[in-house]
């Protein structure tokens, strides 16, 4: 599946590059990074336009990142209704709610291209806590656009080094994942006062 | 009582998962770092000639010569698409680039 979305946009450019992070931004795992990287050795090459190469990115990316939010505002409440309980009732959602909607910005912003897979699952939320549609079409916007210029240009640098470049930031980002998940669940064990039911 | 007890154990569990792969991410993102200067990048079906002349520093004509394919810099077909056409394994078309990059590494041409 990675090498024919790779050799789609090696071969098609632009056109096959849209449709790819558009689809990625609804939550299919498909290697977005490693592919603005192979984007930006492929402008190296004269293959494509960089400008239009990142132009092309955001915006699959951010229409990709409207639909996740519609599915979460318009179908996120039946799936509360039904799976509400698994996490928690009314009360625990109403609490996450609160939550999602003070960090929304930052985490909108920076799950566009630092923890990238939670991306999907912020729109999903975003759209379900009824987060302003203008705020995260702001966030979303300024977040896209900076991690396509970042991955891009990284791919142009250092053109010849896209695959071992892929990794590296691939490792990176599951291993800020992996801190930040550390550190929340760490404050809930050993600061955070037990809740109450 | 022991609906908390199974909540911190479960927190646990998953603050130690979390701890655990933050490492195991961090040293593969170390050892890749080490390794991205001097390691060359290998050849992939989705890869073009012209891509990996230039990933290899090297001109495509060599390139192309090595898997019977009339020389185009404007050939961006993938490998995968190259061996489709020309009814050979995939494998054999790296085989042979592989080998056209260690005759033109040796001769030690220029890109």
């Amino acid at each position: 599946m990675n090498d024919q979305v790779l050799a789609a946009v090696a071969h098609y450019g632009s056109p096959a590059l849209f449709v790819v992070v558009a689809i990625a931004a609804l939550g299919v795992p498909l290697p977005v990074t490693l592919l603005l990287i192979v984007t930006g050795s492929l402008a190296a090459q004269g293959a494509i336009d960089i400008w239009l190469a990142i132009a092309v990115a955001s915006v699959g990316s951010v229409l990709g990142d409207q639909a996740g939010y519609a599915i979460g505002r318009w179908g996120g409440h039946a799936l509360i209704a039904r799976f509400g309980r698994l996490l928690g009732g009314p009360e625990r959602i109403r609490r996450l709610d609160q939550k999602a909607r003070s960090w929304g910005g930052a985490g909108v912003f920076f799950s566009r291209w630092l923890v990238t897979a939670l991306g999907p699952w912020i729109n999903l939320a975003s759209g379900a806590a009824e987060y302003s549609w203008l705020r995260f079409t702001v966030w979303d916007v300024l977040g896209e656009s900076f991690g396509a210029a970042l991955y891009v240009s990284l791919g142009l640098v250092f053109s010849d080094r896209v695959q071992a470049l892929g990794s590296l930031l691939g490792d990176l980002s599951w291993s800020l994942l992996g801190l930040l998940a550390a550190a929340l669940l760490g404050w809930k064990l050993f600061f955070r006062r037990p809740e109450r039911d | 009582m022991a609906q908390t007890r199974r909540q911190t154990i479960l927190l646990l569990l998953g603050f130690c998962l979390a701890v655990a792969a933050t490492f195991f991410f961090g040293y593969r993102a170390g050892r890749t770092s080490r390794r991205i200067r001097w390691q060359n990048e290998p050849i992939r079906p989705w890869m073009s000639v012209p891509f990996i002349a230039h990933v290899h520093h090297t001109r495509s004509e060599p390139l192309f010569q090595a898997i019977g394919v009339p020389p185009d810099p404007r050939d961006r077909r993938p490998i995968r698409d190259i061996a489709r056409t020309e009814k050979r394994p995939v494998a054999d078309l790296i085989r042979n680039l592989d080998k056209a990059l260690a005759e033109a590494g040796q001769s030690g041409q220029a890109p």
